[in-house]
C-alpha cells in the first residue's frame, strides 16, 4: 500500500511534533493497516453476534419457552455461547487490534512480519466459531471462560503463539531507547496469556487437578483473564491514549512504574472471593454477573472503543463521517450499561436479602430478581443499539465513506456538514 | 525502563507468584484426597460413580445447567442454605473427590443440588410391592401412584401461591436431610452397591445430634421409623417431606426429586412450578407412538403437555444420565471433622400435626403428615 497517498493527520491538539516524526509515524500507520484492520473487523463482526447471542439470551430468562424446544438455542448454550462470543470474538481481538497498533507506534518501526498477525487473526477466527458452534452443539466443558472444547482450545491457542511471537519480534526490533510505560502492560499482556490459557486448559483437561480444585483453576483462570489479559490491555491502551488526547504527559513516571507492578502483583491475587465460605464456595449472587459485565464492559470495552475512534482515522485516512453517531453510540453504552449494572446489582442484592431468611421460599427469590431482569433486557436492548451504531459508523469507515478533513470530526467544535468527501 | 531483564523476569515472577500461590501450592495442600472410611475399612465415601453418571455431568455441563445451579452447602454461620435443607453439612473439598468436572456453581438462578440425590424418596427406584431395598414400602398402596400426593401447598394455579402458606410450608419441622436413612436404600442405579446398603447409609447413630434433634422437633412416628425400618407406624415411610421449599409438590406427578419428577420437571418445569424461569429441554426427549403397551419409562405428565391419545413421551438415553446423574448428588454422608446440623429451623413452630397420618396410603413422598397444618 502506499502510504504517503493516504492522509494521516494527528489530533490538533496533541503535542507539535516535529516533521520528520510525523512522516515517520504515517508510514508506521501506514503498516498496520491490514493487520489491525483484520483484527477490529472481526472484533466487531463478533460483536455484532454476540448483541444479538446477548439478546436472545436475556429475552428467554424470563420467557424461558421461547424456542425452548431447540437443543442448540437452549438457555444454557447460547448464554455461554454469548459470553465466549464476547470475550474470545469481540474483546480479544479488539483489544489485540489496539495493541498491535500501539505496539508498533510505541517501537517506533514500521510493522515487520504482517503475515504472523494475518495467519494469527485467521486462526483465531476459526478457533472461536469452531469452539462457538461446539457450545451451541453440546459440546461446552462448562468451566466459565473455557467453555470451548478442546480443539477449539488449540486452534486458538496456535493463533496466540503467532500474534504473541510477532509482538516479541517487534520488541526485538524496536527503535530507541525508551520504554514508554505502555509496552510494558502490552508485553506483560502478551506473555501472560498463553501461560494462563495454557495452565487452565492442563489443570482443567489434560491433567485435571482433583476436585474443588478445578473451581478454584477456574476462577483463578477467569479472574486473571479480565485482569492480566483485558485489564493489561486496557491500561496500557489508557497510558498512552489519555495523555494523547488531552495533551498532557503521564504525570509522574516513577509512579506509572510502581502502578504496573503492583498491579501485576496483586491483580493477579484475586478472584477467590468467589470461593468463600465452602468447600470453599463463592458469593453467588446476581451481583457476580454485574461484576463481569462492569470488569469487561464499562471498563475494557470501552477504552478500547475510544482508541478505535482514535486509530481507525489513521488506518483508513478518513475522519469519522458523523459526530452525532459517535455522540449517540457513548451515551447509550453509557447508560446501558449504568441501567444493566443498576439491575443486577439491585436484582441482586434483592434475592441475595430474600435468600437470607430461610422461610421465604427460593422461588419467590427469583420473582425479585424478575422484574430486574427485565429491566437488564431493556438495558441490553440501549446496548446492542450502541453497537450496531459503531458497527454501521465503522462499515462507512471501511467502505472510505468517511469525511475528508484535517480536523478529527469529534473535536470539531463545529459539526460540518458531510463535505461530500466520498 | 533501561533493564529488560528485570522486566520480563517481574512478569515472569509476578504471575509465577500468583499462579504458584493459587493453584500449586493448594494442590499440594488439598489436591490429594482420599475418600474416607471407618475403622475396618469400610462405609468408604465418597466412591467413583458410575458411567452414566459420568455422561449425565457432560450433559449438565453442556447444556449449562451450571449457570444457575450450586452444588455446594454452604457453611450455617455464612448461609442458610442448611436451613433449606438444602443439606444437614456444609460440602467439604472431599465430597468432590471423584467428581470431574465439579459444579460448585457461580450463581442460584435456581436452587442448590448438592443433595438433591438424598432429597429422592425412598421408594422410587423399587415401585413394586415388595422391593427388597425398602423394607418400608410395603404398608401402603404403590409408591408410584401419584395419587396421594397432596400437600396445602399445591400450587397447578398462580393464584394458589401465597406467601404466607410456603412460609408455612417451609417451617414444617422434619427436615428433608433427615430422610437420608430411608433415602440410601432406595438410591438411583447409578449409585455403588455398597452405598445403597442400608447398613452403610447415615443412621441416626451416626449422626446422634440429628437422631435427637429431629425426633424432638417431629411427628416422632415417621422418624423413628426411619431409624428402625422395621417399624409398623403407617407413615414410616416418610422419606420426603414437602417441607422443602421449591419446587411445590403438584398434584398428579410423581413424588418430588423422584427419576419420575426430574423428567416430568425436565420436560415441562412450569406444570410442576407454575413460575419457574428453567428452560424446558424437550430436545432430551422423544414422543413416539405407543407400540403395543405404553412404556415404563412414559413421562405421567399434566393434561397441557400430556401427548395425543396413543402417543407417549419417553427420555433419550442422555435423559436418562442426566436423571442419574442427579440422582446421584448426595453429600448425606457424614464427615469427620465437619459438623452436621439438624437442619430444621430452631423455633420451628410445631404446625405439622399428624393430621392426615390416618389417610390409607401415604406412601412415598406423602409425608402430609408433615405438611399439613
Amino acid at each position: 500500500m502506499n502510504a504517503t497517498g493516504i492522509p494521516l493527520k494527528e489530533p490538533a491538539v496533541s503535542a507539535a511534533a516535529g516533521d520528520m516524526e510525523q512522516v515517520e509515524r504515517a508510514y508506521i500507520d501506514a503498516s498496520t493497516r491490514v493487520p489491525v484492520l483484520m483484527f477490529y473487523t472481526s472484533a466487531i463482526a463478533w460483536l455484532i453476534l454476540g448483541t444479538l447471542l446477548a439478546g436472545f439470551v436475556s429475552w428467554k430468562l424470563h420467557s424461558p419457552d421461547l424456542l425452548g424446544d431447540i437443543s442448540f438455542l437452549t438457555w444454557g448454550r447460547v448464554r455461554p455461547a454469548h459470553m465466549n462470543v464476547m470475550i474470545y470474538g469481540w474483546a480479544s481481538m479488539a483489544g489485540m487490534g489496539t495493541a498491535i497498533w500501539l505496539m508498533a507506534r510505541l517501537c517506533r518501526t514500521v510493522l515487520r512480519f504482517p503475515l504472523l498477525l494475518v495467519a494469527g487473526a485467521a486462526f483465531w477466527n476459526l478457533g472461536v466459531l469452531v469452539g462457538v458452534c461446539a457450545i451451541l452443539l453440546g459440546d461446552s466443558t462448562g468451566y466459565q471462560w473455557l467453555e470451548f472444547p478442546r480443539y477449539s482450545a488449540i486452534i486458538l491457542f496456535v493463533a496466540y503463539l503467532l500474534i504473541a511471537s510477532w509482538a516479541v519480534l517487534m520488541f526485538r526490533y524496536r527503535r530507541g531507547e525508551q520504554i514508554y510505560i505502555t509496552q510494558w502492560y502490552l508485553l506483560g499482556a502478551f506473555l501472560w496469556f498463553p501461560w494462563l490459557y495454557a495452565a487452565g486448559q492442563l489443570m482443567l483437561f489434560v491433567v485435571p487437578v482433583q476436585g474443588v480444585l478445578q473451581s478454584a483453576v477456574g476462577w483463578w483462570y477467569a479472574n486473571n483473564l479480565l485482569f492480566l489479559w483485558f485489564g493489561a490491555i486496557a491500561l496500557g491502551t489508557a497510558y498512552y491514549m489519555i495523555p494523547k488526547v488531552i495533551g498532557r504527559p503521564v504525570y509522574s513516571y516513577h509512579l506509572a512504574t510502581i502502578g504496573f507492578w503492583t498491579y501485576a502483583l496483586f491483580s493477579s491475587w484475586t478472584g477467590m472471593q468467589r470461593l468463600v465460605d465452602g468447600p470453599f464456595p463463592a458469593w453467588m449472587i446476581t451481583a457476580s454477573i454485574a461484576y463481569s459485565h462492569l470488569g469487561l464492559y464499562a471498563f475494557f470495552t470501552r477504552v478500547i472503543f475510544g482508541s478505535m475512534y482514535y486509530i481507525v482515522p489513521r488506518l483508513v485516512g478518513r475522519e469519522w463521517r458523523y459526530a452525532s453517531l459517535i455522540k449517540l453510540h457513548f451515551w447509550a453504552s453509557v447508560y446501558g450499561i449504568g441501567l444493566m449494572t443498576l439491575m443486577l446489582l439491585a436484582g441482586g442484592f434483592l434475592q441475595g436479602a430474600d435468600m437470607q431468611n430461610p422461610a421465604f421460599p427460593f422461588s419467590d427469590s427469583i420473582e425479585t430478581a424478575l422484574p430486574y431482569l427485565r429491566g437488564r433486557s431493556l438495558a441490553g436492548l440501549l446496548m446492542a443499539a450502541a453497537h450496531f451504531i459503531f458497527a454501521y459508523h465503522f462499515g462507512l469507515m471501511l467502505l472510505g465513506l468517511g469525511r475528508t478533513s484535517t480536523v478529527p470530526t469529534f473535536l470539531n467544535p463545529v459539526e460540518a456538514e458531510p463535505s461530500g468527501g466520498h | 525502563m533501561k533493564g529488560l531483564v528485570p522486566l520480563f523476569l517481574g512478569i515472569f515472577g509476578t504471575f509465577a507468584f500468583s499462579w504458584v500461590g493459587l493453584t500449586v501450592i493448594p494442590n499440594w495442600q488439598i489436591g490429594h484426597l482420599n475418600p474416607e472410611s471407618d475403622e475396618e475399612g469400610t462405609d468408604i465415601y465418597p466412591q467413583p460413580q458410575s458411567g452414566m453418571f459420568e455422561r449425565g455431568s457432560h450433559l449438565y455441563a453442556a447444556n449449562g445447567c451450571v449457570y444457575c445451579h450450586s452444588e455446594q452447602v454452604r457453611a450455617d454461620y455464612a448461609a442458610n442454605d442448611i436451613e433449606r435443607n438444602w443439606g444437614k453439612r456444609r460440602s467439604a473439598p472431599v465430597d468432590y473427590t471423584f467428581e470431574r468436572p465439579v459444579f460448585l456453581g457461580k450463581m442460584r438462578m435456581g436452587q442448590d443440588l448438592a443433595n438433591i440425590g438424598a432429597r429422592a424418596p425412598a421408594q422410587q427406584e423399587s415401585p413394586a410391592p415388595g422391593g427388597a431395598a425398602s423394607p418400608a414400602a410395603s404398608p401402603g398402596p404403590s409408591a408410584t401412584s401419584p395419587a396421594p400426593v397432596t400437600s396445602p401447598s399445591t400450587r397447578a394455579l398462580p393464584g394458589a401461591q401465597s406467601p404466607a402458606a410456603q412460609g408455612a410450608t417451609v417451617s414444617s419441622p422434619p427436615p428433608s436431610n433427615a430422610s437420608s436413612p430411608a433415602t440410601a436404600p432406595g438410591k438411583s442405579p447409578a449409585t455403588s452397591p455398597a452405598q445403597s446398603s442400608p447398613a452403610v447409609s447415615s443412621s441416626p447413630n451416626a449422626t446422634p445430634p440429628l437422631g435427637q434433634r429431629t425426633s424432638v422437633a417431629s411427628p416422632p412416628p415417621s422418624q423413628m421409623a426411619n431409624a428402625t425400618p422395621g417399624g409398623s407406624s403407617p407413615v414410616a415411610s416418610t422419606a420426603q417431606t414437602p417441607g422443602a421449599p421449591w419446587p411445590i409438590q403438584t398434584e398428579g406427578l410423581p413424588p418430588m426429586y423422584s427419576a419420575a419428577w426430574h423428567h416430568v420437571h425436565l420436560y415441562s418445569p412450569r406444570s410442576i412450578n407454575f413460575d419457574s424461569n428453567m428452560p424446558t429441554y424437550r430436545f432430551l426427549y422423544e414422543k413416539r407412538r405407543i407400540a403395543g403397551e405404553r412404556s415404563a419409562d412414559a413421562l405421567q405428565l399434566s393434561s397441557a403437555d400430556a401427548p395425543p391419545a396413543g402417543w407417549e413421551v419417553v427420555p433419550t438415553y442422555d435423559a436418562k444420565c442426566l436423571v442419574a446423574y442427579l440422582m446421584a448428588l448426595n453429600q448425606s454422608h457424614s464427615l469427620k471433622g465437619v459438623r452436621s446440623v439438624g437442619g430444621a429451623p430452631p423455633a420451628a413452630p410445631s404446625t405439622a400435626t399428624p393430621a392426615q397420618g390416618a389417610s390409607p396410603g401415604p406412601t412415598a413422598a406423602a409425608s402430609p403428615a408433615a405438611a399439613k397444618k
